[in-house]
Protein backbone atom coordinates (compact mmCIF):
# COMPACT_ATOMS: atom_id res chain seq x y z
CA UNK A 1 0.00 0.00 0.00
CA UNK A 2 1.16 3.53 -1.20
CA UNK A 3 1.40 6.41 1.65
CA UNK A 4 -0.30 10.16 1.12
CA UNK A 5 2.58 11.35 -0.23
CA UNK A 6 3.07 8.78 -3.14
CA UNK A 7 -0.27 9.04 -4.20
CA UNK A 8 -0.15 13.08 -4.19
CA UNK A 9 2.98 12.65 -6.08
CA UNK A 10 1.59 9.95 -8.31
CA UNK A 11 -1.31 12.34 -8.69
CA UNK A 12 1.10 15.49 -9.54
CA UNK A 13 2.83 13.54 -12.29
CA UNK A 14 -0.45 12.52 -13.81
CA UNK A 15 -1.14 16.59 -13.64
CA UNK A 16 1.96 17.42 -15.33
CA UNK A 17 1.10 14.97 -18.45
CA UNK A 18 -2.11 16.30 -19.19
CA UNK A 19 -0.55 19.64 -19.10
CA UNK A 20 2.06 18.74 -21.56
CA UNK A 21 -0.29 16.34 -23.69
CA UNK A 22 -2.09 19.22 -23.85
CA UNK A 23 0.65 21.94 -24.98
CA UNK A 24 1.49 19.72 -27.62
CA UNK A 25 -1.41 18.91 -29.34
CA UNK A 26 -1.59 22.70 -29.41
CA UNK A 27 1.75 22.98 -30.76
CA UNK A 28 1.40 20.66 -33.21
CA UNK A 29 -1.95 21.85 -34.91
CA UNK A 30 -0.71 25.76 -34.75
CA UNK A 31 2.78 24.67 -36.44
CA UNK A 32 0.44 23.18 -39.18
CA UNK A 33 -1.47 26.65 -39.19
CA UNK A 34 1.67 28.73 -39.29
CA UNK A 35 3.07 26.89 -41.98
CA UNK A 36 0.33 27.31 -44.34
CA UNK A 37 -0.19 31.29 -42.58
CA UNK A 38 3.01 31.79 -43.33
CA UNK A 39 2.93 30.13 -46.84
CA UNK A 40 0.24 32.91 -47.62
CA UNK A 41 2.21 35.81 -46.28
CA UNK A 42 4.91 35.36 -47.76
CA UNK A 43 2.66 35.44 -51.83
CA UNK A 44 1.11 38.30 -50.20
CA UNK A 45 4.06 40.75 -49.29
CA UNK A 46 5.53 39.30 -52.90
CA UNK A 47 2.65 40.37 -54.34
CA UNK A 48 2.44 43.63 -53.21
CA UNK A 49 6.35 44.21 -53.68
CA UNK A 50 6.55 43.12 -57.48
CA UNK A 51 2.76 44.40 -58.84
CA UNK A 52 1.75 46.90 -55.80
CA UNK A 53 -1.21 47.76 -57.88
CA UNK A 54 -2.68 44.27 -57.56
CA UNK A 55 -1.46 44.04 -53.68
CA UNK A 56 -5.25 44.23 -52.20
CA UNK A 57 -6.95 42.03 -54.30
CA UNK A 58 -3.53 39.65 -53.62
CA UNK A 59 -4.40 40.41 -49.64
CA UNK A 60 -7.91 39.41 -49.77
CA UNK A 61 -7.28 35.92 -51.86
CA UNK A 62 -4.88 35.68 -49.31
CA UNK A 63 -7.48 35.79 -46.64
CA UNK A 64 -10.09 33.63 -47.86
CA UNK A 65 -7.80 30.96 -48.91
CA UNK A 66 -6.39 31.29 -44.97
CA UNK A 67 -9.73 31.10 -43.43
CA UNK A 68 -10.96 28.33 -45.95
CA UNK A 69 -7.47 26.52 -45.11
CA UNK A 70 -7.85 27.01 -41.16
CA UNK A 71 -11.02 25.79 -41.26
CA UNK A 72 -9.79 22.78 -43.40
CA UNK A 73 -7.20 21.97 -40.57
CA UNK A 74 -8.97 22.22 -37.76
CA UNK A 75 -11.83 19.88 -38.75
CA UNK A 76 -8.94 17.16 -40.50
CA UNK A 77 -7.50 17.50 -37.15
CA UNK A 78 -9.88 17.12 -34.66
CA UNK A 79 -10.39 13.73 -34.00
CA UNK A 80 -6.82 13.06 -33.50
CA UNK A 81 -5.95 16.31 -31.66
CA UNK A 82 -9.35 17.22 -29.98
CA UNK A 83 -8.92 20.60 -30.11
CA UNK A 84 -11.74 22.62 -31.58
CA UNK A 85 -9.92 25.53 -33.39
CA UNK A 86 -12.72 26.67 -36.17
CA UNK A 87 -16.23 27.25 -35.30
CA UNK A 88 -18.57 30.53 -35.52
CA UNK A 89 -17.53 32.42 -32.58
CA UNK A 90 -14.33 31.89 -33.43
CA UNK A 91 -15.15 32.77 -37.12
CA UNK A 92 -16.77 35.98 -35.49
CA UNK A 93 -14.04 36.76 -33.23
CA UNK A 94 -11.45 36.92 -36.28
CA UNK A 95 -14.18 38.62 -38.66
CA UNK A 96 -14.42 41.59 -35.58
CA UNK A 97 -10.25 41.57 -34.83
CA UNK A 98 -9.78 42.26 -38.91
CA UNK A 99 -12.87 44.80 -38.65
CA UNK A 100 -10.94 46.63 -36.09
CA UNK A 101 -7.70 46.73 -37.74
CA UNK A 102 -9.15 48.06 -41.12
CA UNK A 103 -10.75 50.76 -38.41
CA UNK A 104 -7.14 51.31 -37.42
CA UNK A 105 -5.99 51.61 -41.04
CA UNK A 106 -8.77 53.88 -42.19
CA UNK A 107 -8.64 56.25 -38.71
CA UNK A 108 -4.82 56.58 -38.59
CA UNK A 109 -5.05 57.51 -42.78
CA UNK A 110 -1.92 54.43 -42.92
CA UNK A 111 -0.04 54.53 -46.06
CA UNK A 112 1.00 51.16 -47.43
CA UNK A 113 3.69 50.68 -46.08
CA UNK A 114 2.15 51.69 -42.79
CA UNK A 115 -0.35 49.44 -43.38
CA UNK A 116 2.16 46.54 -44.25
CA UNK A 117 4.25 47.22 -40.98
CA UNK A 118 0.57 47.37 -39.07
CA UNK A 119 -0.70 44.35 -39.82
CA UNK A 120 1.90 41.99 -39.20
CA UNK A 121 2.30 43.75 -35.50
CA UNK A 122 -1.34 43.92 -34.87
CA UNK A 123 -1.57 40.11 -35.62
CA UNK A 124 1.60 38.85 -33.88
CA UNK A 125 0.46 41.14 -30.41
CA UNK A 126 -2.56 39.04 -30.28
CA UNK A 127 -0.07 35.71 -30.97
CA UNK A 128 2.39 36.78 -27.97
CA UNK A 129 -0.29 37.29 -25.64
CA UNK A 130 -1.79 34.22 -26.41
CA UNK A 131 1.07 32.54 -25.80
CA UNK A 132 0.96 33.43 -21.75
CA UNK A 133 -1.60 31.12 -22.06
CA UNK A 134 -0.88 28.12 -24.96
CA UNK A 135 3.03 28.31 -24.45
CA UNK A 136 5.82 30.14 -24.08
CA UNK A 137 7.13 29.67 -28.21
CA UNK A 138 4.25 31.33 -29.03
CA UNK A 139 5.49 34.23 -27.07
CA UNK A 140 8.74 33.99 -28.31
CA UNK A 141 7.46 33.89 -32.15
CA UNK A 142 5.62 36.64 -32.01
CA UNK A 143 8.31 39.21 -30.23
CA UNK A 144 10.87 38.18 -32.77
CA UNK A 145 8.65 39.52 -35.75
CA UNK A 146 7.10 42.63 -34.13
CA UNK A 147 10.94 43.50 -33.88
CA UNK A 148 12.11 42.63 -36.80
CA UNK A 149 9.23 44.25 -38.48
CA UNK A 150 9.86 47.32 -36.76
CA UNK A 151 13.43 47.02 -37.83
CA UNK A 152 12.75 46.62 -41.59
CA UNK A 153 9.62 49.63 -41.08
CA UNK A 154 12.65 52.23 -39.87
CA UNK A 155 15.81 51.42 -41.69
CA UNK A 156 14.12 49.80 -44.73
CA UNK A 157 13.35 51.58 -48.11
CA UNK A 158 11.95 50.02 -50.94
CA UNK A 159 12.45 46.95 -49.62
CA UNK A 160 10.60 46.67 -46.80
CA UNK A 161 7.72 44.60 -48.29
CA UNK A 162 10.26 41.93 -49.51
CA UNK A 163 11.74 42.21 -46.29
CA UNK A 164 8.12 41.42 -44.45
CA UNK A 165 7.86 38.42 -47.42
CA UNK A 166 10.65 36.60 -45.36
CA UNK A 167 10.48 38.31 -42.05
CA UNK A 168 6.69 37.68 -41.47
CA UNK A 169 6.18 34.71 -44.00
CA UNK A 170 9.49 32.93 -43.32
CA UNK A 171 9.20 33.82 -39.77
CA UNK A 172 5.80 31.61 -39.26
CA UNK A 173 6.88 28.70 -41.55
CA UNK A 174 10.21 28.41 -39.62
CA UNK A 175 8.20 29.10 -36.64
CA UNK A 176 6.09 26.42 -37.51
CA UNK A 177 8.68 23.88 -38.35
CA UNK A 178 10.44 24.96 -35.11
CA UNK A 179 6.87 24.10 -32.83
CA UNK A 180 6.70 21.03 -34.96
CA UNK A 181 9.78 20.18 -32.98
CA UNK A 182 9.43 20.88 -29.48
CA UNK B 1 -10.50 0.50 0.04
CA UNK B 2 -9.73 -0.47 -3.63
CA UNK B 3 -6.04 -1.60 -4.30
CA UNK B 4 -3.43 0.36 -6.57
CA UNK B 5 -2.63 -1.03 -10.06
CA UNK B 6 0.79 -2.68 -9.68
CA UNK B 7 0.78 -2.21 -13.68
CA UNK B 8 -0.21 1.49 -13.64
CA UNK B 9 1.68 2.68 -10.97
CA UNK B 10 5.20 2.25 -11.92
CA UNK B 11 6.32 5.48 -12.57
CA UNK B 12 7.25 5.50 -16.54
CA UNK B 13 3.81 3.68 -17.13
CA UNK B 14 1.72 6.27 -14.82
CA UNK B 15 3.01 8.84 -17.23
CA UNK B 16 2.46 6.96 -20.43
CA UNK B 17 -1.30 6.04 -19.83
CA UNK B 18 -2.01 9.56 -18.10
CA UNK B 19 -0.68 10.94 -21.63
CA UNK B 20 -2.78 8.16 -23.88
CA UNK B 21 -6.08 8.82 -21.91
CA UNK B 22 -5.86 12.93 -22.31
CA UNK B 23 -6.57 12.01 -25.67
CA UNK B 24 -9.87 11.67 -27.47
CA UNK B 25 -10.98 7.92 -27.23
CA UNK B 26 -8.85 5.94 -29.93
CA UNK B 27 -6.76 8.59 -30.83
CA UNK B 28 -2.85 7.61 -30.28
CA UNK B 29 0.13 8.86 -30.00
CA UNK B 30 2.96 7.99 -31.76
CA UNK B 31 6.27 6.25 -30.38
CA UNK B 32 8.76 9.28 -30.99
CA UNK B 33 5.96 11.87 -29.13
CA UNK B 34 5.45 9.58 -26.34
CA UNK B 35 8.46 9.54 -25.98
CA UNK B 36 9.71 12.88 -25.89
CA UNK B 37 6.61 13.65 -23.50
CA UNK B 38 7.51 10.99 -21.06
CA UNK B 39 11.68 11.39 -20.76
CA UNK B 40 12.30 7.68 -21.38
CA UNK B 41 14.71 5.72 -23.44
CA UNK B 42 13.71 4.00 -26.48
CA UNK B 43 14.59 0.78 -24.53
CA UNK B 44 12.65 1.83 -21.76
CA UNK B 45 9.69 3.21 -23.15
CA UNK B 46 9.63 0.25 -25.40
CA UNK B 47 9.40 -2.07 -21.92
CA UNK B 48 7.18 -0.80 -20.18
CA UNK B 49 4.69 -0.15 -23.64
CA UNK B 50 4.81 -3.60 -23.75
CA UNK B 51 3.93 -4.49 -20.03
CA UNK B 52 0.74 -2.53 -20.66
CA UNK B 53 0.20 -4.18 -23.96
CA UNK B 54 0.15 -7.52 -22.58
CA UNK B 55 -2.41 -6.35 -19.70
CA UNK B 56 -4.48 -5.13 -22.32
CA UNK B 57 -4.64 -1.38 -21.47
CA UNK B 58 -2.71 -0.50 -24.56
CA UNK B 59 -3.07 -1.49 -28.49
CA UNK B 60 -0.08 -1.04 -30.38
CA UNK B 61 0.03 -0.22 -34.29
CA UNK B 62 2.92 -0.64 -36.22
CA UNK B 63 2.44 1.06 -40.17
CA UNK B 64 4.75 2.49 -42.38
CA UNK B 65 4.68 6.46 -43.49
CA UNK B 66 6.48 6.80 -46.24
CA UNK B 67 9.41 4.29 -46.01
CA UNK B 68 9.51 5.27 -42.43
CA UNK B 69 8.34 3.29 -39.97
CA UNK B 70 5.85 4.15 -37.11
CA UNK B 71 4.84 2.77 -33.92
CA UNK B 72 1.60 4.11 -32.17
CA UNK B 73 0.15 3.25 -29.02
CA UNK B 74 -3.32 3.47 -28.06
CA UNK B 75 -5.32 3.19 -24.59
CA UNK B 76 -8.37 0.62 -24.86
CA UNK B 77 -11.12 0.69 -23.24
CA UNK B 78 -10.04 -1.32 -20.43
CA UNK B 79 -6.94 1.00 -20.00
CA UNK B 80 -8.40 3.65 -19.36
CA UNK B 81 -11.02 2.25 -17.41
CA UNK B 82 -8.09 0.97 -15.18
CA UNK B 83 -6.63 4.18 -15.29
CA UNK B 84 -9.80 5.80 -13.56
CA UNK B 85 -9.97 3.24 -11.06
CA UNK B 86 -6.00 4.24 -10.59
CA UNK B 87 -6.42 7.54 -10.21
CA UNK B 88 -9.86 7.18 -7.84
CA UNK B 89 -7.67 4.71 -5.64
CA UNK B 90 -4.58 7.83 -5.29
CA UNK B 91 -7.47 10.20 -4.60
CA UNK B 92 -9.38 8.23 -1.85
CA UNK B 93 -5.60 7.45 -0.19
CA UNK B 94 -4.89 11.04 0.03
CA UNK B 95 -8.55 11.86 1.48
CA UNK B 96 -8.86 8.83 3.69
CA UNK B 97 -5.30 9.85 4.97
CA UNK B 98 -6.22 13.51 5.37
CA UNK B 99 -9.07 12.99 7.51
CA UNK B 100 -7.08 10.18 9.72
CA UNK B 101 -5.21 13.29 10.75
Amino acid sequence: MIDRSEASAALADIDDMVRRVRQSRIYDLASQMMVMWGALVFVGYLVTYLVPRHATIGWVAVYAIGIAGWAWLSIANRPRSGVRTFDLKIFLAFAMFLAFGIFCCWLGHFGPRQISAFWPIYFMTVYAIAGLWLGYAFVAIGLVVIALTLAGFLWLGSAFDLWMAFVNGGGLVLGGLWMRRS
Amino acid sequence: MAEIDDIIHQPLRLRIMAALNALPVSAGLEFARLKKLTGATDGNLGAHIETLARAGYVSVEKAFVGKKPQTTVTATAAGRSAFARHVATLQQIIATSGSDK
